[in-house]
């Protein structure tokens, strides 16, 4: 190593050292003791015996398993565009120069405030098949059609998008911070490329896009994250309707048994945690191999990219 | 480097000392917590899931308890999700000495040896555990064992029994006082109180819907005389009954037709909310517990109502019931297991001489203010006489009866719930039919079973002998 | 020079427009519904007014809930005989036919309304009036109670008494889980906002062996689910002592999290190298650029880490659900449970009211960071 890059080295290991403590103190330790969890028969509170591979092999055969998975890619796959876009047009949008910007952002962020507890009875009413409140708004607009709106959380084909749209009023904080990051774009280029001639779609997609391509990624990849580990609203909404405590599968039909919460259940209710320290290990591949190959895909396509 | 320094660090600093002072100043006016000076009781931890409206009765009875005696004092703490935060705080050393949970969480707390078994205080108590038992129904008896060991005390039980609307009724010309009696005439009601919409035909309201409440759906197969473990095997789907009772759930959708009873059903409001079905007149009956009344005071206190035993379902068993329990256990690896035993003790027992409200004590204190009954088979007059559930009769017949059930004595008890949710949820949707369910779920009950017992196997623990009379 | 063509005004307020009342409506509603009574709270079908509903029952004036509406006549009768004497009952056209031991109190038509005396949630010893009434005999206005508020706030400490009064056991002031839940945001933002930073420095600024793996591995921690690192983590927890205090809910933010030093990251790496260059060739360290240049340019994206790290700390209760063990310790977040009682049967227009309160300081907390990025636009000049 050259002086120079040794001096590089401390400088890093400096700036990053607070992280440093922190991973060894509070992360290193569960990470590592569940990895080995996942090879054994492990029940919290009886002392762990190594099996191998045999969790693993289980988890192959289990239909659950498999279901849950599918189950989270298909949430996955609506919710993360779908959130991405939102976020950024509401992001766009509040970034102009509107009266009355920082109410009108306001409002937008609120539903993701609202704390979980109130929120989950709240969607739950909302999205009442007779009487929600969302319905009472589709029924008009789809009457004329002869169409009926469906009764989301009570139909198994329903359940799912019902909780996408719901992921979507929750995209404050994703437009928080793509709209820090449109801070971050010079007036002077919109000028320069107004002058010329560019109108606003290209503006956007020539000069604001390209700029805030880091944020972007930012938020794909940590709503993928977030999505592949959708745990706390459709774990909380279930409780909510059958209020036991033995866990609950994601009913209607397991439409919306989500691979975290399968995981939960095996863990705390069936004192499975080896079994469940397995699932964990095999979603963490899964996350992982997603979040590469976006970043590969990013980096051909906008070629800026880390 | 020409940059004018921002005011950052200068204008967020007052501004963040500000709230920070103005955080601490607000914590130090926390109450200070802890014993007078100069204590030396012991200090028994207790967590328990009773909040809201029910929770004064359990404080009355910690309160009673603490001004009792001198050696011991009971800290109560409400929590939310009080299984997991226990399993947690046991695995990592820190239990509470005292934890609340529910019956049919014993069989898999216990093989999982995250419990204390009581026995051993039992019979220093200078008695037998026979004799400690036999205070309790019967039911309640079995439900706190498993594997030959009493693990737990009650807190409050609970058994279900039938609810009807009298004013619906009354408007279907039936006898408002007069319940169904057979299961035949469960089923032909039914039909009677099912009301369409003449114009839409959509459903406006029906006799009975399996699945509200929803929360046990397999009492279902022990009415119609079904096993659900023979003590060695998983019964789901080879005993006939199952089937049949399967059969009777499918019907009130096939019936009535799939889609207009799912319509209907997605309208129902929280089970515990003025929107009930079983409050706004959707549903005429409904199998429901101890504490409704409760609630039915609390949320609809107009409507007229009965409250009465189960139907025959099974020719010659007139006397079906369900029962469950809230229960407190021991910890393993508790700090003061004899303290918190004496707690135990004393909740569940009573004074049984009690003449006035004052005068109840331990477990007829918890269950008098939380209007249930009391699972001791001897009531104090008080008690008897008093009781502010209307329907407190048929709830203590039903406790005393012979053909009462509970959750199964296994130890893969809360999978079993969910496979037979998931199964239950698959007929009523008429989704799968009533043989392919229950042969999907016995499946993987059978595989996770198997796995169950190797697994007890692997850690040197014997299967247990499971109590199968009347669970 | 060609004219620059806005986007056309109106069209955008009408977007913003629709889209807030779309947005709104749950926040909105949670609102209306804290300000209903309990039998009003989650009605169907949706109301969004809260009312109060009067009747003549025996001739007085009362406040009445709405029960159901009948859809057959009939008649109200008032027992005369038998044990339930004095009793009023309800019996439908051939019943009455039928005959028997009552004295009629007057007749019943299709559509009337079931009516019940409002008895608040007091245990009375007498049962509450009821009747059979006519639509227009029923009166109703818009009331609004804002008794809900207190009395949210007050059951919040748990163990209240039937008449509101404040249980003598145990029973938490909301001052104090306002408080613990300011300690441990505040202390957290704090924490945040300064270690987050700094190491977002090293991994965006500097170039050095291993860096880039070492960022991987950052990111891996983020993608082990929660559940199974619980028992670990508060073993560690415990082994430090930790357990039943504050400490594991705001010290680990004084040391970094994954999430924030990837966001801060992004954002350092959009700010010009030549800068940093120009810096270093001046002869300044690492620290000096960092905190004299890289800092102050990063206004928002400070900004933001602090107000998501407030909110997701306000708003969490799994963590204090499991590391606390006293009740005077509780969060407002935990607090809030007590709301949902595991038995059943939910208080809600208390936990709305509740809630409602709880998220007031975060509104009030993004108002003020939005000065913050009004004001990053207007210091964004030349970079060169």
């Amino acid at each position: 190593m050259t002086p120079r890059e040794r001096k590089n080295l401390f400088a890093g290991l400096g700036f990053t050292s607070l992280w440093i403590v922190g991973l060894v103190a509070f992360t290193a330790y569960p990470v590592v003791a569940s990895l080995y969890f996942s090879f054994c028969d492990y029940s919290i509170l009886k002392a762990p015996v190594w099996t191998g591979l045999e969790n693993y092999r289980q988890l192959v055969h289990d239909e659950l398993f498999w279901k849950s998975l599918r189950n989270t890619l298909f949430y996955a796959g609506l919710a993360v565009p779908l959130g991405t876009v939102v976020s950024l047009a509401l992001a766009v949008l509040l970034n102009q120069d509107v009266r009355g910007r920082t109410i009108f952002r306001t409002f937008f962020y609120l539903p993701s405030i609202v704390p979980v507890v109130a929120s989950s009875m709240l969607w739950l009413w909302i999205f009442n098949g007779q009487y929600g409140l969302l319905n009472a708004a589709l029924q008009p607009l789809l009457a004329p059609f002869g169409l009926a709106p469906p009764a989301w959380l009570a139909d198994p084909n329903w359940a799912k998008p019902a909780l996408v749209i719901m992921s979507l009023w929750g995209t404050g904080n994703a437009m928080v911070i793509f709209l820090a990051g449109l801070q971050n774009v010079p007036k002077e280029l919109y000028e320069a490329a107004a002058i010329d001639g560019a109108t606003g779609w290209r503006r956007f997609w020539h000069v604001t896009l390209p700029l805030l391509a880091p944020v972007i990624y930012f938020n794909v990849i940590i709503s993928l994250i977030g999505a592949l580990q959708v745990f706390t609203q459709a774990f909380i909404m279930s409780e909510a309707a059958n209020g036991n405590g033995n866990g609950s599968d994601g009913n209607p039909a397991r439409a919306t048994l989500f691979y975290t919460i399968y995981l939960f259940s095996t863990a705390f209710y069936d004192l499975r945690m080896g079994y469940a320290s397995a699932m964990a290990y095999v979603l963490f591949v899964v996350i992982a191999a997603l979040t590469w190959m976006a970043t590969r895909l990013a980096r051909e396509r906008i070629g800026q990219l880390e | 480097m020409g940059r004018v320094l921002s005011r950052l660090p200068s204008k967020f600093r007052p501004r963040l000392g500000a709230v920070g002072l103005i955080a601490l100043l607000v914590a130090a006016a926390r109450p200070a917590a802890g014993a007078a000076p100069g204590e030396h009781r012991i200090h028994v931890t207790y967590w328990d899931k009773w909040i809201g409206f029910e929770v004064r009765g359990i404080l009355e009875v910690v309160d009673g308890f603490n001004r009792s005696q001198d050696r011991i004092v009971v800290d109560y703490l409400p929590t939310s999700q009080i299984d997991r935060k226990m399993i947690v705080a046991t695995a990592g050393g820190d239990p509470p000495d005292v934890a609340g949970l529910w019956a049919y969480n014993i069989p898999g707390y216990a093989d999982a040896e995250a419990l204390t078994p009581l026995d051993g205080f039992i019979r220093r108590d200078g008695g037998t555990v026979a004799l400690w038992l036999a205070r309790y129904y019967p039911i309640y008896e079995e439900m706190i064992q498993h594997g030959g060991h009493v693990y737990a005390g009650i807190t409050t039980p609970a058994t279900m029994a039938l609810f009807w609307n009298k004013t619906l009724f009354r408007e279907a010309g039936l006898d408002p006082d007069r319940p169904p009696r057979t299961l035949a005439e469960f089923n032909d009601y039914c039909r009677r109180l099912t009301k369409r919409d003449p114009r839409t035909g959509a459903i406006t309201q029906m006799g009975f819907l399996p699945q509200e409440p929803g929360w046990w759906p397999w009492v279902f197969c022990r009415w119609f005389g079904g096993r659900l473990f023979d003590g060695r095997q998983i019964t789901l789907a080879t005993d006939p009954r199952n089937l049949e009772a399967m059969r009777w759930i499918e019907g009130f959708s096939k019936d009535n037709g799939g889609e207009a009873v799912k319509i209907f059903a997605s309208g129902f409001g929280a089970w515990g909310s003025p929107t009930a079905p079983f409050f706004t007149g959707k549903l005429a009956m409904v199998f429901q517990g101890v504490w409704y009344p409760n609630y039915i005071r609390q949320y609809k206190p107009g409507l007229d109502y009965g409250v009465g035993p189960w139907p025959e379902a099974v020719p010659g068993v007139t006397d079906f019931a369900m029962a469950e329990a809230d229960i407190m256990v021991i910890p393993r690896g508790a700090r003061h297991p004899e303290a918190a035993w004496e707690f135990i003790k004393y909740v569940n027992s009573c004074n049984l001489r009690a003449r006035s409200y004052d005068e109840m004590t331990g477990m007829e204190r918890v269950c008098f203010y939380q209007e249930k009954l009391s699972p001791l088979r001897e009531w104090s007059p008080y008690f008897e006489q008093h009781h502010p559930n209307p329907a407190i009769k048929v709830f203590r017949a039903l406790a005393a009866s012979a053909h009462c059930v509970a959750t199964p004595d296994i130890g893969i008890y809360a999978e079993y719930y969910r496979e037979f949710i998931a199964a239950f949820e698959r007929v009523r949707l008429l989704e799968a039919s009533p043989e392919e369910a229950l042969n999907f779920a016995q499946k993987r009950l059978d595989e996770s079973w198997a796995r169950y017992v190797q697994s007890l196997q692997r850690h040197g623990q014997a299967l247990p002998v499971a109590i199968t009379n009347s669970r | 020079m060609p004219p620059r063509r806005p986007f056309p005004r109106f069209l955008l307020y009408a977007l913003l427009g629709a889209a807030s009342a779309v947005f709104l409506a749950p926040f909105a509603w949670m609102v209306v519904t804290s300000l209903k009574p309990v039998e009003q709270a989650m009605s169907l079908p949706p109301d969004w007014i809260p009312r109060e509903y009067t009747a003549v029952l025996d001739g007085r004036p009362v406040e009445v809930t709405l029960d159901f509406v009948l859809r057959q006549a009939g008649v109200v009768v008032e027992l005369t005989g038998g044990a339930e004497a004095g009793r009023r009952v309800f019996l439908s056209t051939p019943q009455a036919a039928a005959g028997g031991a009552w004295r009629v109190l007057h007749p019943v038509a299709p559509g009337w309304w079931h009516v019940t005396e409002r008895l608040g949630e007091r245990r009375s010893e007498r049962p509450p009036l009821w009747d059979i009434v006519p639509p227009e005999a029923i009166g109703a206005r818009l009331r609004l109670r804002w008794a809900n508020y207190p009395g949210a706030l007050k059951r919040l400490g748990g163990d209240t008494g039937e008449d509101d009064s404040v249980g003598r056991v145990g029973h938490i002031s909301f001052w104090v889980f306002l408080g613990n839940s300011l300690t441990v945001c505040v202390l957290g933002v704090i924490g945040t906002v300064l270690s987050n930073a700094i190491v977002a420095y090293g991994f965006a600024r500097l170039k050095w062996r291993g860096r880039d793996a070492f960022f991987a591995v950052t990111l891996a921690t983020m993608m082990v689910p929660f559940p199974v690192l619980m028992v670990p983590l508060y073993g560690v927890f415990r082994s430090l002592g930790w357990i039943g205090t504050l400490l594991p809910l705001w010290v680990p933010a004084f040391f970094g999290s994954a999430f924030n030093i990837f966001l801060l990251r992004q954002f350092f790496r959009t700010i010009p190298e030549d800068l940093s260059e120009a810096a270093r060739m001046d002869g300044c360290s690492e620290w000096r650029i960092f905190w004299r240049i890289i800092l102050p340019l990063s206004k928002p994206v400070l900004a933001t880490a602090a107000l998501l790290h407030f909110l997701f700390a306000w708003n969490d209760f799994m963590a204090p659900l499991l590391y606390l063990t006293r009740k005077s310790t509780y969060t407002l977040s935990l607090a809030l449970q007590s709301y949902q009682s595991q038995t059943g049967g939910v208080q809600w227009h208390y936990l709305m009211a509740a809630s409602a309160v709880t998220t007031l300081p975060i509104i009030l907390l993004f108002f003020l960071t939005q000065k913050t990025f009004i004001q990053g636009l207007a210091t964004t000049g030349s970079k060169g």
